[in-house]
């Protein structure tokens, strides 16, 4: 449980840097860290039992049908990668508290970096590998964050882009690579994977899986040709780049290539995809660095450098290799991270990042000097550093690996990527710190404050302390990760500063003087650099995103613009289309059911509803004419409803007709009560013609199904609902209790809906369209009573009438007709008519209601009787229905449904109301006119003061 | 059930059968639109209310029971006949004023020193707020 705690942690801890910013930086700091310690502190808890080579495991299941569970493991190479995050992470968090300045947000800073340490905290300790892609995709996420801190630079916002893009596109093929390697391996759990190494490399989907797999990997490390997007994701605050782009998240491909290293490794397209990769972009990378005048331009490419060097030392498949790669992880991870903080503190002290604007730095900031200097000497390779052993370590592993037959190849390329490692670090100390100071800084560089210097010295202490003494320092946590890699197939490793004469001690004094004698001609090899191409990659991938934008957008528009009549034309000929097609390929027989003689009642409703349907075709131009046809339409299915023994239906159908018809009528106000035309008659001609086939074909379907017997699922319901659902009311039983969890649903769509017409409206009542609303002028004359005396007193002496209806409608509800949606209609009726007739404004000062908070409360109180089930036990939203005597009033049946039926009523007023309390308000500012004081224009039990004259 | 009382349902039917008649016929016939809504609202609603008493008799003396429904359809009916006529009486002078030499011109005065609702506004009566005192102004 713990290991789920350790990567719970920083998520629970996210919450902290924002709440305690407000209590100043030093307490949110020091929260953010104590955070940090505590997950390290678990982590330490379990390392005794991994360095004896013992695997910690725990986790639940969570949603076993998928695979997806909840598993955690820790085993060396976890342990390794959790120590990195959580220990570079502290000293990170106490750097950022210096570096950020007292503009920055520090709050949202260090939730971003919690967020992200526990994503990454996940990955790394993931048994399971969809849960792997899920903490895999939040890194991308929260270091996209992280990237544009810096909202107000564009530079950051663009690499943060950038870096999303190529992250997550790689975080696409690797769900793909994923979801293959569990196919094969028959389960989705990693320590199951990791054992099943020689099926899946026998299946024929390894070749997909494993180029899916390494396209995941490479975006995420940087790789060739993915490595574009991590010095642009520079325009991140120094800490971040320390963190994300050097210790941790660029590590997270390493990482899974090194988890999955005894599941794909081996192979010969495996040696020649990953190790061909890691030794160009090792190559490459380094070239480019040393030619870069940006100090963090320069750490970034010796960045991608040194993670093409750790990719080419898995690539090559063998145990040794293996074990050099995890240890060259760690004294990157120092090295690098301390680089990066110094970079930071020169940028920070000097205000400038520029190389050939600084020099001679020793001098003024001797500390910061002192631990970059040892640092760049590290990831030169220069002994007694830790550094230079892991660089040992591979170049001894490249001196006996051929490629392609030709033995000179690997070992030449990994000497010539020494030598520009070695440049580069040598320039990043002899430009910057060496030489005599200068006099044109943009500010007095001096040493900084303690904290802001310690974590890079704690690093660098690591560098020296680890260089010196590897066997003694890191040989075990290596021993223990590297056993994890190769599954135990490890020989006898022993780490020692001096490896005797060997061939890679020869190429490590090559590439010493090579990089030295390249800084001491660098004017020449810059200017030849100069005249070579420079692809820019940014320019290529901006291109490649215009392109990609261009298509898509041509796409939309061609399929998507905008028409609605279009969508309805298409989704009608492709029901008629499958319909006839399905029609026209079976047998039919005429239905043998006696059909019933046609009744004068049901005559009349059906000329009346055709008529309806015919006028609002006919004259749907003006709108007016077409909302009352359509109303009549509306109004005959509700009688239809009755007549065919349906109430429920009938008191639904009839109160939404009330509620829509008024609502269509406040809209149309601010509307041309014309439509203009726009169809042409060829249009018009196909339109009518789909209208025809659709509605022939749907009053077919309804014949066919009529003149048949057939059994529904209607007899079930009639027979449980009493039994099952303790109510008479079979629709109402239906509604509230064997299907409440999709009235549940409903009633959350209708106060989104509500919520939906209330934000598009408001958008109406701000910017330029408030302008234009307040300019508007009614089409119509306005008559001079706005609230007639008539209208006042007949709907407040309907009022109470209403209110009992509604409440009598809703608790009847569950065994007569009724229920919370109609009583909830019933209710806003009653309120609406309030509002017609006094006025928006004088209505609203006496309903002191928050129309959103009902709808909340409402789905809440549906919810809580849901969750009132699985306290008692049961599934979700399971009612109980009891009956208890009342003296008085008898028998009174009580069940946990009607609890649920007032939160459907609650909702369905408070939607109803807050979308007529918005409509009213844009009518507020349309009308110009002052609200009125007393609730109708003239009341004659007041005495008149005087009779004015309509001066017009 | 007793002779006078079948007697006295069957004339109350008749009656009101012959005001719904003659509330029909008027809607149909009578030429403007303010004499139409004279039919339907006085005449119907009178007819219907004779049906309606003497369904309550026919329940009373007959079936033995003292039904109700009647008092709520004609409380409704009494409610929403005379607001509906009102407000379609209101719609029609309100089209009518944009007509040349509409209604506005043929209506009589009121007689209070007000103009008609639809078109003049209302007299100033004192509001609720105690700062507007009558006499004032």
């Amino acid at each position: 449980m713990s290991l789920a705690l350790i990567v719970l942690l920083p998520f629970l801890g996210a919450l902290l840097p924002g709440l305690l910013i407000r209590s100043g930086r030093n307490a949110c700091a020091t929260a953010t860290a104590s955070v940090t310690v505590l997950a390290l502190a678990l982590l330490l808890v379990h390392t005794p039992a991994v360095l004896r080579g013992e695997v910690v495991q725990a986790g639940w299941d969570w949603l076993p049908g998928l695979g997806l569970n909840a598993n955690f493991f820790l085993d060396g190479l976890g342990l390794l990668f959790a120590g990195l995050i959580l220990g570079i992470g502290l000293l990170i968090i106490i750097y950022a508290r210096f570096y950020l300045s007292e503009k920055d947000p520090m709050g949202l800073f260090y939730t971003y970096l919690l967020l992200f340490q526990g994503a990454m905290v996940g990955v790394v300790l993931s048994d399971n590998i969809l849960l792997l892609l899920v903490f895999w995709e939040l890194t991308s996420l929260s270091s996209f964050l992280l990237i544009g801190y810096w909202r107000h630079l564009p530079a950051g916002r663009q690499g943060a882009r950038m870096a999303l893009v190529v992250t997550g596109g790689g975080g696409l093929a690797m769900i793909a690579g994923m979801l293959l390697l569990g196919q094969m391996a028959g389960s989705y759990d990693l320590s199951v994977i990791l054992e099943r190494g020689e099926q899946i490399q026998a299946s024929p989907l390894y070749l997909p899986t494993l180029l899916l797999i390494l396209v995941g990997c490479f975006t995420k490390s940087a790789q060739f040709p993915f490595h574009f997007w991590l010095p642009h994701a520079m325009a991140a605050p120094t800490p971040v780049s320390a963190y994300l782009h050097s210790a941790t998240m660029v590590k997270a491909g390493i990482f899974l290539l090194a988890r999955l290293w005894p599941v794909l490794a081996g192979t010969d397209v495996w040696f020649y995809l990953v190790a061909t990769t890691g030794l160009f972009t090792m190559v490459l990378a380094a070239g480019i660095a040393l030619f870069k005048d940006d100090l963090k331009g320069l750490l970034a490419y010796s960045t991608v450098s040194h993670l093409g060097l750790v990719t080419f030392l898995f690539g090559l498949g063998s145990p040794m290799a293996a074990a050099a790669g995890v240890f060259h992880i760690i004294n990157h991870a120092t090295f690098k991270a301390a680089l990066f903080m110094s970079a930071g503190i020169v940028d920070h002290e000097t205000g400038t990042r520029h190389i050939p604007r600084l020099g001679g730095l020793m001098h003024l900031m001797p500390v910061t000097a002192t631990l970059a200097m040892v640092a760049a000497a590290s990831m030169a390779g220069i002994p007694p550093f830790n550094g230079f052993i892991s660089k040992e370590m591979m170049l001894e592993q490249a001196a006996h690996t051929p490629w392609a037959g030709l033995p000179w190849l690997v070992p030449a390329a990994a000497t010539l990527g020494a030598v520009f490692s070695v440049a580069y670090a040598l320039r990043y100390a002899v430009h910057v710190f060496w030489g005599p100071p200068r006099a044109d800084y943009p500010r007095r560089p001096h040493d900084p404050a303690a904290g802001f210097w310690l974590p890079p010295a704690v690093l660098v202490a690591l560098v020296v302390i680890i260089g010196l003494f590897p066997e003694q320092t890191a040989g075990p946590l290596v021993r223990a990760a590297a056993d994890a890699v190769t599954g135990g197939a490890l020989p006898d490793l022993h780490l020692y500063l001096w490896h005797g004469l060997t061939p890679a001690l020869g190429m490590s004094v090559v590439a010493l003087l090579g990089g030295a004698a390249l800084l001491w001609r660098y004017g020449d090899a810059w200017a030849r650099w100069r005249a070579g191409p420079h692809p820019e990659a940014k320019t290529m991938y901006d291109a490649a995103m215009a392109r990609l934008v261009a298509a898509s957008q041509y796409i939309i528009h061609t399929l998507h613009n905008g028409a609605l009549q279009r969508y309805l034309a298409v989704m009608l000929a492709s029901a008629v289309v499958l319909g006839y097609a399905a029609f026209s390929g079976a047998a039919h027989l005429p239905g043998t059911r006696e059909t019933l003689e046609i009744f004068p009642v049901a005559g009349v409703l059906w000329l009346l509803m055709a008529g309806g349907c015919w006028l609002a075709v006919a004259h749907h131009r003006q709108r007016l004419l077409a909302v009352v046809a359509v109303s009549v339409v509306g109004l005959m299915v509700s009688i239809g409803f009755l007549y065919l023994s349906a109430p429920d239906l009938a008191l639904t159908q009839i109160s939404v007709e009330v509620v829509t018809t008024v609502l269509m009528l406040l809209a149309l106000y601010f509307l041309p009560k014309r439509t203009p035309e726009e169809s042409s008659g060829a249009r018009r001609v196909r339109d009518g013609v789909l209208a025809v086939l659709a509605g022939v074909g749907v009053g077919g379907l309804c014949w066919a199904v009529l003149t048949r017997d057939f059994s529904t699922i209607s007899g079930y319901y009639l027979d449980q609902a009493v039994p099952g659902g303790g109510g008479a009311n079979v629709v109402n039983v239906i509604l509230v209790d064997f299907r409440g969890f999709d009235t549940f649903g409903e009633i959350i769509v209708l106060g989104i809906a509500a919520l939906a017409i209330y934000a598009l409206l408001e958008g109406a009542l701000r910017g330029p369209a408030a302008a234009h609303l307040a300019a508007w002028k009614g089409d119509m004359p306005r008559a001079a009573d706005r609230h007639p005396i008539m209208m006042v007193v007949a709907t407040r002496v309907m009022l109470p009438l209403a209110l009992l209806v509604g409440v009598y409608i809703l608790l009847r509800g569950h065994n007569m007709p009724g229920g919370g949606f109609i009583a909830g209609l019933v209710v806003s009726i009653a309120l609406i008519m309030q509002y017609m007739a006094s006025g928006f404004q004088w209505a609203a000062r006496r309903m002191a209601v928050d129309y959103d908070a009902l709808i909340g409360l409402g789905v809440l109180v549906a919810g809580a009787t849901g969750v009132a089930a699985m306290v008692g036990g049961y599934p979700f939203l399971t009612s109980a229905h009891d009956y208890v005597h009342l003296p008085w009033v008898g028998e009174v049946e009580l069940a946990s449904a009607m609890v649920f039926d007032v939160g459907v009523f609650l909702t369905v007023v408070g939607a109803v109301m807050l979308a007529l309390a918005q409509v009213s308000r844009l009518g507020l500012v349309a009308s110009h006119e002052p609200a009125n004081e007393g609730p109708m224009d003239f009341d004659p039990s007041t005495p008149a003061r005087t009779a004015r004259r309509d001066p017009s | 059930m007793a002779i006078w009382l079948e007697a006295l349902i069957a004339l109350l039917i008749v009656v009101s059968g012959v005001f719904i008649l003659v509330g029909s016929l008027g809607l149909l016939k009578l030429p403007t639109l303010m004499m139409r809504l004279h039919a339907p609202t006085k005449a119907t609603t009178l007819g219907v209310g004779g049906a309606l008493l003497a369904s309550m008799g026919f329940f009373w003396a007959v079936e033995g029971t003292i039904s109700v429904h009647e008092l709520l359809v004609t409380a409704f009916l009494f409610l929403t006949a005379p607001v509906t006529a009102h407000f379609i009486a209101k719609a029609h002078l309100h089209l009518e004023r944009k007509r040349d030499g509409g209604e506005r011109e043929r209506l009589p005065q009121t007689g209070t020193g007000s103009g008609w609702s639809t078109y003049d506004p209302a007299p100033q009566t004192g509001g609720e707020e105690g700062d507007s005192a009558p006499g004032e102004g």
